[in-house]
């Protein structure tokens, strides 16, 4: 009996530094801290919108997320139709425009808005991220890019599209306000 | 004194909030003129209105408008010649005497509001121009909606015959354009494969009964299976035909727009598949506009002399193409649509040459509700207007007629702003996440006859305003 304490002891030493691999595998970055930045590209047809950028430390991987309004830029009644339609007017076309979607494109919601998200590769090394949502005629345009997996850079988007903070900019930007 | 300010100062914002209020039509306010003169209006059944084209049948003038979808208030307006609702599609209005113009049809359209609906382009071919046309048939192409294209004959206005049906699930339809000599029609379509929503379909309709198709274009990365950024969508183009071997796009509505200038004979007759180097071949030259201002009529004028390079030893003549965007924001909410004209003359090397647009404080037109800005042209090329006068829709601010004789230095010699009717439809603009809505007349189209009878129509649901030119405008065009 006495002799299988150490083996005893052993197993539970394992266990737990397979539960911390684990554990530490499983775990969220720290919360992500987005910095808002200067909108980063040359005047185009539209006003600039917001910029914000994430650390790898922070989102897993390097991630910046542009998003503005684009009034009156929207069928009015069926919305953001099909991905040619993102492929359009998500502005991915301003971070280069050698973009090639990785699959078609999925619905989504953003801020109570109906629309498609699509994900691309950039330039062979890169993930870009493109999201047009519509309120009635006018849209809401977001691109983003990271280095990380295109699964990864996805989530994070979503998730600080999600934080109220820009869900009540974007839901003002499409409100006059 | 402090007090003496402050009153001058009350004063001085009341008189300005007084220009504003007024500054906004009121139903029994009379239009607004200068050189032109209301001579007939109909009220197309309270229908939002896009293309007017008229046409010389025999010894009558008919005009046939297209429209765009109904209304959240009245989608399917009544007609009262069927006592039916029927979704917008194309109205045919005898005018023979312009002062009573005569409805005489109304064909029904898509389902659908707004932009959604409606049949809004028509052109008009006669038969006996048609290479392969019957003699006696007068042919009507309109395009609707996302059903595709439609002939029909129009021999008797009142009574039109459906020919043929082009094209089926397409992604929308616009403004197309048709040669009479050679039936060859540049379909503006979105077919469901391409990435865009509006490019163009190459027909032969020489025989309208029986619809050739020659060739898909559009510009590289609009085609089927190409990745990247996607060029900005057709309006649409104009033809010069055989003669002139040129077909002039406009892309863009207001935005991003530009002029690509194509060599028709390569075309029509270069390798058909749509790649991106078979698509290249006919463009000779793409001119951009600011990324804020779109294309929504190209409208050439070649061989046009300027009286200033007269003794010039070259370029006493040039080649000129008007180029108007199109206003899309109500109030002013986007940069200024215009108009503009490019010299063309070294095909290569198009260059922007002078602009017009109507001054926002001589109407306050930005305070006045719905669209202020240009959205078309006429395109009739008769000899009483071509080269001369410029009629240009310009929505809130009606009619604007330009003297462009002289095109390095366009001049307003005319205009006419129509009066609001009940029909007059609202429009709104969103503050504050509220509808804040106005009434005002928003001229989308116009056009011209070879009698000199210039015909405006209204998005906002007022009608049809046909109207003359008086005093020195008339003087340029010759008119008696």
């Amino acid at each position: 009996m006495m002799r299988a304490w150490p083996v005893i002891a052993a197993m539970f030493m394992a266990l737990g530094g397979l539960s911390a691999v684990a554990g530490y595998e499983m775990a969220q970055p720290q919360a992500a801290q987005w910095r808002e930045i200067a909108w980063p590209f040359p005047r185009d047809g539209w006003p600039a919108g917001r910029a914000f950028r994430c650390s790898a430390a922070e989102c897993g991987g390097d991630v910046e997320v542009y998003l503005r309004p684009k009034l009156g830029f929207c069928n009015c009644d069926s919305g953001v139709a099909d991905d040619d339609e993102v492929d359009r007017v998500a502005d991915v076309d301003m971070i280069s425009p050698r973009f090639v979607p990785r699959k078609a494109g999925d619905v989504v919601d953003v801020a109570d808005m109906p629309g498609r998200i699509r994900a691309y590769d950039l330039d062979g090394h890169r993930t870009a991220i493109g999201i047009a949502v519509s309120h009635r005629c006018d849209l809401m345009a977001v691109a983003a890019q990271g280095s990380g997996d295109a699964d990864g850079v996805q989530r994070v988007t979503l998730r600080f599209l999600e934080s109220q903070e820009i869900t009540k900019w974007m839901t003002s930007a499409l409100n006059g306000q | 004194m402090g007090g003496r300010v402050t009153a001058a100062c009350c004063t001085f914002l009341l008189v300005l909030l007084a220009n504003a209020a007024s500054a906004q039509q009121k139903i029994g306010d009379p239009p607004e003129a200068s050189n032109m003169r209301l001579v007939g209006t109909n009220d197309l059944q309270a229908r939002s209105a896009y293309q007017p084209t008229i046409h010389h049948q025999g010894d009558r003038w008919i005009a046939y408008i297209g429209h765009h979808g109904g209304t959240d208030d009245i989608p399917d307006p009544v007609n009262p010649m069927t006592g039916k609702a029927e979704p917008n599609g194309t109205s045919i209005v005898d005018v023979t005497d312009p002062a009573h113009p005569k409805y005489l049809r109304h064909i029904p359209g898509q389902e659908g509001k707004y932009e959604s609906g409606g049949a809004q382009m028509v052109r008009i071919c006669d038969g006996k121009d048609l290479p392969k046309g019957d003699r006696n048939a007068v042919y009507m192409l309109r395009a609707v909606g996302s059903e595709g294209h439609e002939i029909w004959n129009v021999a008797d206005p009142a009574n039109p015959v459906l020919v043929t049906h082009i094209g089926e699930g397409l992604k929308d339809t616009h403004k197309n354009f048709w040669e009479c000599s050679t039936g060859i029609a540049y379909l503006v379509s979105g077919a469901p494969d391409w990435r865009t929503r509006r490019m163009t379909q190459i027909y032969d309709l020489s025989d309208p009964a029986h619809p050739l198709k020659i060739r898909d274009f559009g510009l590289p990365g609009q085609e089927p299976g190409a990745t990247g950024a996607v060029p900005t969508e057709l309006h649409g183009p104009i033809s010069t035909g055989p003669k002139g071997n040129r077909v002039y796009f406009g892309y863009g509505t207001n935005k991003g727009g530009f002029l690509q200038i194509v060599d028709r004979d390569k075309l029509l007759n270069g390798a058909k598949e749509p790649t991106p180097d078979n698509l290249t071949f006919p463009e000779i030259a793409r001119m951009p506009l600011s990324a804020m201002n779109g294309a929504h009529t190209v409208f050439p004028m070649p061989g046009m002399p300027i009286a200033e390079f007269a003794h010039d030893k070259d370029g006493k003549t040039r080649d000129i193409v008007m180029i108007v965007d199109e206003a899309i924001q109500n109030e002013c909410g986007e940069g200024r649509q215009m108009v503009w004209f490019a010299d063309v003359t070294t095909e290569a090397r198009p260059m922007m040459i002078s602009s017009f647009t109507v001054p926002e404080a001589s109407g306050n037109f930005c305070e006045r509700g719905g669209r202020f800005g240009s959205h078309s042209s006429n395109e009739s090329m008769a000899p009483v207007y071509y080269k001369k006068l410029a009629f240009i829709a310009f929505f809130n601010a009606g009619v604007r007629a330009l003297d462009i004789r002289d095109p390095y230095h366009p001049r307003e010699v005319g205009y006419f702003i129509p009066s609001i009717t009940a029909a007059t439809d609202k429009r709104c603009v969103t503050i504050d996440g509220r509808d804040r809505c106005k009434v005002a007349i928003q001229t989308n189209n116009v056009e011209t006859d070879d009698r000199g009878y210039i015909y405006a129509v209204d998005r906002a649901n007022t009608g049809l305003h046909i109207l003359e030119l008086t005093g020195a405008a008339r003087a340029i065009a010759g008119l008696p």
